[in-house]
């Protein structure tokens, strides 16, 4: 006879916060959402990488009778974006999407909702041509395609700082996805960190560094003894086959992106220390 | 408490077998219980530089594959007799070693009372390299004074932090010392090499000594001998050093100052 209180410990439930992304969707008809991800997203298909989504209905143009959820629940997937739940859904469509197993959440459930920047880039591949560089995707506005329906994606809130606290060793790479990466005790020659958010690095930055890699163009990277082999902000990118510049060669510096959204350069600086 | 010692670089040739040799070597002579093992299948050497080359019957392979059990396999120095040494196989490749039997092999050597237990790693970041250094408790990175070999030992290191068990289970990590090898103090002047502070500095681990190039060592190795019995030699009072910092003992740093030969020296030969 198992023992009721053991029997207790099988499964614990506890409270947690969760980042996650919203699709406000305008229509609910999976052909013209199909047409519109494609536009969208048709060069990047692994852009989302399984990440998980509440779909939001406040802007549906015209509630439906009824919906086709799993053509929708089975065309986002395919875009590698798993629908966990839905909100702001018309009364009469709500016992539907429960029954496609997805949670029904009140509309004060969610809260800290950003616009997206455009998404320039995929993390992995900086574009071959150096700064200037072209966006290679660029998302249609919501507003030149006139009815045409499409699911405007908003941020996900930033994910917690990665701090590495030992040296990273050539041959290793870090990835600080959805946030800003902070290393301890820099980083050797050979070695790769790369952050959706800005990177700080204390110690020496010797080896490759890629913030913004998701296209956040605002992001920046700080070391406090820039030395290192490649740089990139969003995709554009530049390497030191020439040397470090003096002015900024061993020092405390940032670099950021300048310029407009057709023409952006990267530039370094050094920072006054104290 | 017995701990496992990997010696190892990522480079070829900078003096691991030779380290290998002479620290088992050493810390033999101070009455510890010392096994030296030989992870380098195929290409082995260690059973060259310790001199016992012609009494190898069983070795690692056996060991691990249970062909014959370690009494059979580990050969009695002919030097110390504390000290005894693991061959590894001539005739097959790394492919043979398992993890599990590895494992096995240093368990088995704790149960025998050994106090210390040296793997000699191969060059490289594969396999055999791997297999050295995963149930290390202590670990020197051995590293001569310019950039390739500490880009090398960089990346070796990193490899330590993330494939040994110390790693993989949470444990207090392996516990990195650095190693400057085959060091000319003249050739540091001329700015022919790194210094050992610069190696040092781009490494950022504790050093635990340095040893300097000298024709010693193929001497040692030509005789069989590990390069810490020779008398009157640089190397052997260095790789002494090596060993009473390994056991806490203080020494201070030596051979690593040029000293420019006076006139006389400097006419009639000397370096």
């Amino acid at each position: 006879m198992a023992d009721a209180s053991l029997q207790g410990k099988l499964i614990e439930f506890k409270g947690a916060s969760l980042a996650v992304m919203t699709a406000s969707l305008r229509d609910t008809d999976a052909v013209r959402l199909a047409d519109a991800l494609h536009m969208m997203l048709g060069g990047m298909p692994d852009f989302f990488a399984g990440e998980p989504a509440i779909l939001d209905f406040a802007q549906l143009a015209s509630a439906p009778e009824r919906v086709d959820w799993t053509a929708i629940l089975s065309l986002l997937r395919r875009y590698q974006v798993q629908p966990i739940g839905v909100r702001r859904l018309p009364e009469h469509l709500v016992e539907g999407a429960r029954r496609a197993g997805l949670a029904v959440l009140g509309s004060s459930d969610l809260s800290g909702e950003r616009p997206l920047g455009a998404p320039q880039v995929m993390p992995q591949t900086p574009p071959p041509v150096a700064a200037p560089a072209p966006a290679p995707v660029e998302p249609p506005p919501a507003a030149a395609a006139a009815p045409a329906p499409a699911p405007e994606l908003e941020q996900a809130p930033v994910a917690p700082t990665l701090i590495v606290d030992r040296p990273l060793r050539s041959g290793q790479q870090v990835y600080a996805k959805g946030g800003d990466l902070v290393l301890l005790a820099g980083m050797s020659p050979g070695s790769e960190i790369i952050a959706d958010g800005s990177i700080h690095c204390y110690g020496p930055l010797r080896g490759r560094a890629l913030a913004g890699a998701r296209g956040d163009t605002s992001a920046r990277i700080f070391s406090t003894n820039f030395g290192p082999e490649l740089v990139s902000i969003a995709g554009v990118y530049r390497t030191f086959e020439r040397g470090i510049p003096q002015s900024v060669g061993g020092r405390s510096a940032q670099v950021r992106l300048t310029g407009t959204d057709n023409l952006h350069t990267l530039e370094i600086i050094a920072l006054q220390s104290s | 408490m017995a701990r496992v010692i990997v010696v190892t670089s990522g480079k070829g040739g900078v003096g691991k077998t030779t380290t290998s040799a002479s620290i088992s070597t050493g810390l033999a002579l101070r009455g510890f219980k010392t096994a030296v093992i030989d992870f380098d299948v195929g290409l082995r050497n260690l059973d060259l530089i310790m001199g016992c080359e012609r009494r190898v019957v069983y070795d690692l392979i056996n060991v691990v594959n249970g062909e014959a059990n370690l009494n059979q396999a580990l050969i009695k120095d002919k030097h110390c007799d504390n000290l005894f040494v693991l061959p590894a196989s001539q005739t097959r490749d790394k492919d043979a070693l398992t993890e599990e039997g590895v494992e096995k092999v240093l368990k088995d050597l704790v149960h025998m009372g050994f106090d210390y237990v040296v793997c000699d790693s191969p060059a490289g970041i594969e396999r055999g390299a791997v297999m050295a250094l995963t149930f290390a408790d202590d670990a020197f990175i051995v590293t001569n004074p310019e950039v390739s070999s500490v880009r090398d030992s960089d990346r070796i290191l990193g490899i330590l932090q993330s494939k040994s068990r110390r790693a993989i289970e949470g444990r207090e990590p392996v516990k990195e010392h650095l190693l400057v090898s085959r060091y000319s103090p003249k050739r540091v002047e001329d700015g022919e090499m790194l210094s050992y502070k610069d190696v040092q500095e781009l490494l950022r681990i504790p050093l635990i000594g340095v040893i300097p190039e000298s024709d010693d060592v193929l001497q040692a190795s030509n005789q069989g001998t590990p390069a810490i019995h020779l008398k009157d030699s640089d190397v052997a009072t260095a790789y002494q050093d090596v060993v009473a910092r390994y056991l806490d003992e203080e020494r201070p740093l030596r051979f690593v100052a040029y000293e420019k030969p006076g006139l006389l020296k400097r006419l009639f030969g000397g370096k």
